[in-house]
């Protein structure tokens, strides 16, 4: 029989568990993620003097940034990018995910880990793959040429903005199709017969039944690719060329070649409330509709 | 231990609060030993809660329960000697018949030998013997139930606690597993409480039954005397199928039943006590009434309704009658008698020893 | 009924665009198989000559082996660090929850960009363990989370009532982990473990910013394409690759099935 005392000190020690557990986690995150983070916000309000660090709160360093017009051209130039990536990879990966979600069956779950796996291959050894397919005597243009479709190689293929874009479609469209696929198999075929039952085209069910109730696939995929894309750094670095500068790429030149790190904290700052305000916008749009769902 | 307390399981006002809401409130109850208790009630009562009270997986909020007499409050599942047949079974899956039976003598250090000896021991009692060495995966529905009542049982608990133990299996294999369960309490002689919202069920298998409702305790007591003298109104509603007719008590022992014209003479242990005046709901089985043109002579209480339905269930027919006042009455007889016309007026009437009173 | 069939225009569709996602990978491994020694169309030859030569660069496979070193290291780190959080979060009421889910599923949304500067700024602090420490801490921060978001999700799925019985049959907390919860969740386990590896070893950014003068292999293939490529990059790349490919689909397809299983009644 359990001594009178003996179960109330069990009870102290399991209470203490839940706490035992969570905490390594959460201290590693503070020290190695908040406190990073709190580093760049806080440098982003010191200041600069003959290439030392000191201790300050001022604004300047904002100001100065955004007085830059390289900084509003590389800021445009990353949204812009990250906003047609997003589109091109919603588009591209919809159908897939449709495919997947309602047509092909016992293969599912295949065809779906096959769509993320080249998303664990190192993201260097993807752009240098790329690098292979669209320089100037690369793969592409030498098929063209061979084709006879163009007499030089098209040029604009690699170091320029578009050569980012593709590879940033390339890398993201995983990440979209997971998202849409988890939303359009949570759509009861029985709906959509119901909606073909009651005399609705293909296309009016599609837009009047499929679509919107695969929107919170489309918007946490949209999210996902629109935060990836702002941050970007890998990809533009090495399929943009040197020309035309996304705005992590700013950033790095500031940190590493300017060596000027309260400016370059203060760009961070501004990419970080520029994700943030992302997330926190369809967060919003989540919440609500799931609340009108309820 | 100093005495043996004749009691398995002894409740003293447990009650559990969940924030704002009460899911057992102040619930009083003593298990005798040997004894198969069913708590009886619709889903939401807080049996479960007593259940998970009892087997320690949720601690009270005040009060005590009492295992083999001690106090339990504060210790933890495996500080207790109950052993639970789980709903969903919980058989474990990365494990054997044999070695899902044997979990719990190996956690009490009971020798290999014996382990062995009592697995098999307990293979053939429930009838799965030869199924040691299968993957729980392989076992059809009353098979793993059978897996988990002995895994439960191998342990000789001194309360075995039973989650709806037959819920997920057909009708016909339930009817099968129930005759079984009670002839393996039996043999055993070990202690069984169980948890269920079938009522039949908790008729077939209990010494007793505890009724619950929003939480509280409405009346503990055998099968019989649930459906004869239901204490509340909801054990007689949910006990079985009831008339219930709102009545007041008159001064000379007969009944009012607010503008029937009935003639019921109750004895003093039918009336219960209550004072002339008391408002009161008469309980009728449906069996006790008889339907036809005139009423048997030893049928006191007489109502004349119109026939509205007629319903044919085989051995049975249900007959349900419409009261000038709009209120329905339902009999139960047997398919061999003749049925009334329907749309016709008959006379429903039953014995007056036969009524029950419940508060209204 | 005629249900949404699209009849060949979808699967048409979707066979072009998987060889769309795999068109990069054969173009790496066809070229590492080609003779030529600057890559190009149309190939010339058949030769396995770049593989000896890349393991034969003893720079190559020495970031080949720290890779893996720092990978194996951040993988174990992460996974231990994740396990007993996940239990935690998918189990027990946790004060503040969505805070503490935020702190853990922070670095998946933070750039990697941000994530590298302040660990840089933070390592000025502990210059000592800039190179191969520092990465390690990273990619753990880093893993963890991911490893917690699926570890979080299988313990959901966990029937309690495994656990409710083992210790109704007298298995104290610890029996009960070792006996029941370890074996069921392992497989899940060793996903994440795999997982975690190859998120880890394919990291570039970040392990960059604090590499020193470590080289893993990311940043050894970064280096060298500032340059005119050998083959035998891409030889080195496409075994990467495949190992890549075949761990993270077996650990994926190994997850699948386990919860497909636990589904099942």
């Amino acid at each position: 029989m359990a001594m009178p005392g003996s179960p109330r000190r069990r009870t102290s020690l399991t209470a203490l568990l839940p706490t035992a557990g969570l905490l390594p986690l959460v201290l590693w995150q503070i020290v190695f993620f908040v406190v990073p983070v709190a580093l760049i916000v806080g440098l982003s309000v010191w200041r600069r003097e003959n290439y030392r660090l000191i201790p300050d709160f001022t604004f300047n360093n904002y100001a100065a940034i955004l007085a830059r017009p390289a900084i509003w051209r590389a800021l445009l130039l990353s949204a812009e990018t990250a906003a047609f990536v997003t589109v091109v990879c919603a588009v591209l990966a919809y159908p897939v995910a449709y495919f997947i979600a309602k047509k092909a069956g016992r293969w599912r779950g295949l065809l779906l880990v096959a769509v993320i796996a080249p998303f664990w291959v190192s993201i260097v050894m993807r752009v240098a793959a790329w690098r292979l397919l669209l320089g100037e005597r690369g793969v592409i243009n030498q098929m063209i040429m061979a084709l006879g479709l163009t007499d030089e190689p098209l040029s604009f293929l690699l170091y320029s903005p578009v050569s980012t874009a593709i590879g940033l479609i390339y890398a993201y469209l995983p990440l979209y199709v997971l998202p849409l696929y988890a939303a359009i198999s949570n759509i009861h075929d029985s709906w959509i017969d119901a909606a073909m039952d009651l005399n609705a085209s293909p296309a009016r069910t599609f837009f009047e039944v499929i679509l919107p109730l695969s929107a919170p696939g489309l918007v946490v995929g949209a999210v996902f690719c629109f935060v990836f894309g702002l941050g970007e750094f890998v990809t533009p670095a090495l399929l943009g060329g040197g020309k035309q500068l996304m705005f992590s790429q700013v950033i790095q030149d500031e940190f590493q070649r300017r060596l000027d790190w309260p400016s370059g904290a203060a760009m961070a700052v501004v990419l970080l409330v520029l994700v943030f305000a992302s997330l926190a916008l369809s967060m919003k749009w989540i919440r609500r509709a799931s609340g009108e769902a309820a | 231990m100093t005495e043996l307390s004749p009691n398995a399981v002894e409740l003293r006002a447990v009650s559990k609060v969940y924030g704002a809401s009460t899911a057992v409130r102040e619930v009083s109850m003593e298990i005798p030993r040997g004894a198969f208790v069913t708590i009886l009630g619709p889903s939401g009562c807080g049996k479960s809660t007593l259940l998970r009270m009892i087997s320690g997986f949720v601690t009270p909020s005040s009060g005590d329960v009492l295992i083999d007499g001690v106090s339990v409050v504060g210790a933890a599942p495996y500080e207790r000697d109950t052993a639970m047949v789980f709903q969903d079974y919980a058989l474990f899956p990365h494990r054997t018949v044999a070695q899902n039976l044997a979990f719990g003598l190996r956690m009490r250090k009971v020798a290999k030998a014996e382990i062995e000896r009592r697995v098999e021991a307990m293979l053939e009692l429930v009838n799965l013997s030869g199924f040691g060495d299968r993957r729980v995966s392989q076992m059809s529905g009353g098979q793993a139930q059978r897996v988990a009542l002995g895994r439960a049982l191998i342990v000789r608990p001194a309360v075995l606690l039973l989650d709806e133990p037959l819920g997920a299996l057909d009708l016909k294999l339930r009817r099968q597993m129930q005759a079984e369960l009670k002839t393996i309490h039996r043999d055993l002689g070990l202690t069984f409480v169980a948890v269920t919202h079938d009522q039949d069920e908790a008729l077939t298998l209990s010494d007793r039954i505890a009724v619950m409702n929003g939480g509280a305790l409405e009346q503990f007591d055998t099968p019989e005397n649930l459906y004869r003298r239901p204490a509340t109104r909801f054990v007689a509603d949910f006990v079985g199928n009831a008339n219930l007719l709102e009545a007041r008590l008159g001064a000379d022992g007969r009944v009012e039943a607010q503008g029937l014209p009935l003639a019921l003479f109750l004895t003093p242990a039918q009336r219960g006590g209550r004072a002339a005046g008391a408002a009161v709901a008469l309980v009728v089985r449906p069996e006790t009434i008889a339907v036809g043109a005139a009423a048997p002579e030893s049928h006191d209480g007489r109502v004349e309704a119109r026939v509205e339905e007629i319903m044919f269930s085989g051995a049975n027919q249900q007959i349900v009658g419409r009261l000038p006042d709009g209120r329905r009455l339902t009999a139960h007889q047997s398919a061999a008698l003749p049925a009334p016309e329907r749309g016709a007026n008959a006379v429903f009437s039953w014995p007056s020893q036969s009524v029950w009173l419940v508060d209204a | 009924m005629n249900r949404l069939s699209f009849g060949w225009a979808l699967p048409t569709y979707s066979v072009v665009l998987y060889a769309f996602l795999y068109l990069p990978i054969v173009v790496i491994v066809l070229f590492a198989f080609d003779a030529k020694s600057i890559p190009g169309l149309p190939l010339e030859g058949f030769t396995t000559d770049w593989f000896a030569a890349s393991l034969g660069d003893a720079r190559l496979v020495g970031s080949l082996l720290t890779s893996i070193r720092l990978a194996l290291l951040a993988a174990v780190l992460s996974t231990a660090l994740a396990m007993p959080a996940a239990m935690v979060l998918a189990w027990r009421p946790v004060r503040m929850k969505s805070l503490v889910l935020c702190l853990v599923l922070g670095p998946v949304v933070l750039p990697q960009l941000v994530l590298g500067l302040g660990l840089v700024v933070l390592f000025r602090a502990a210059p000592d363990l800039v190179g191969q420490p520092a990465i390690v801490l990273a990619h753990t921060t880093m893993t963890s989370s991911y490893a917690t978001l699926m570890l979080y999700s299988r313990f959901l799925g966990f029937r309690r009532s495994y656990i409710e019985a083992a210790m109704n049959l007298g298995a104290n907390e610890f029996v009960t982990f070792r006996e029941i919860i370890l074996p069921l969740i392992a497989p899940a386990l060793i996903a994440v473990l795999l997982l975690a590896f190859t998120d880890a070893f394919g990291e570039f950014v970040v392990a960059w910013f604090l590499a020193g003068f470590t080289e893993t292999l990311p940043i050894a293939i970064w280096t060298s394409l500032r340059q005119v490529i050998s083959p035998k990059i891409y030889a080195l790349s496409a075994v990467v690759i495949l190992v890549t490919l075949a761990v993270s689909v077996s650990a994926q397809i190994w997850i699948l099935g386990q919860s497909r299983r636990e589904s099942e009644p």
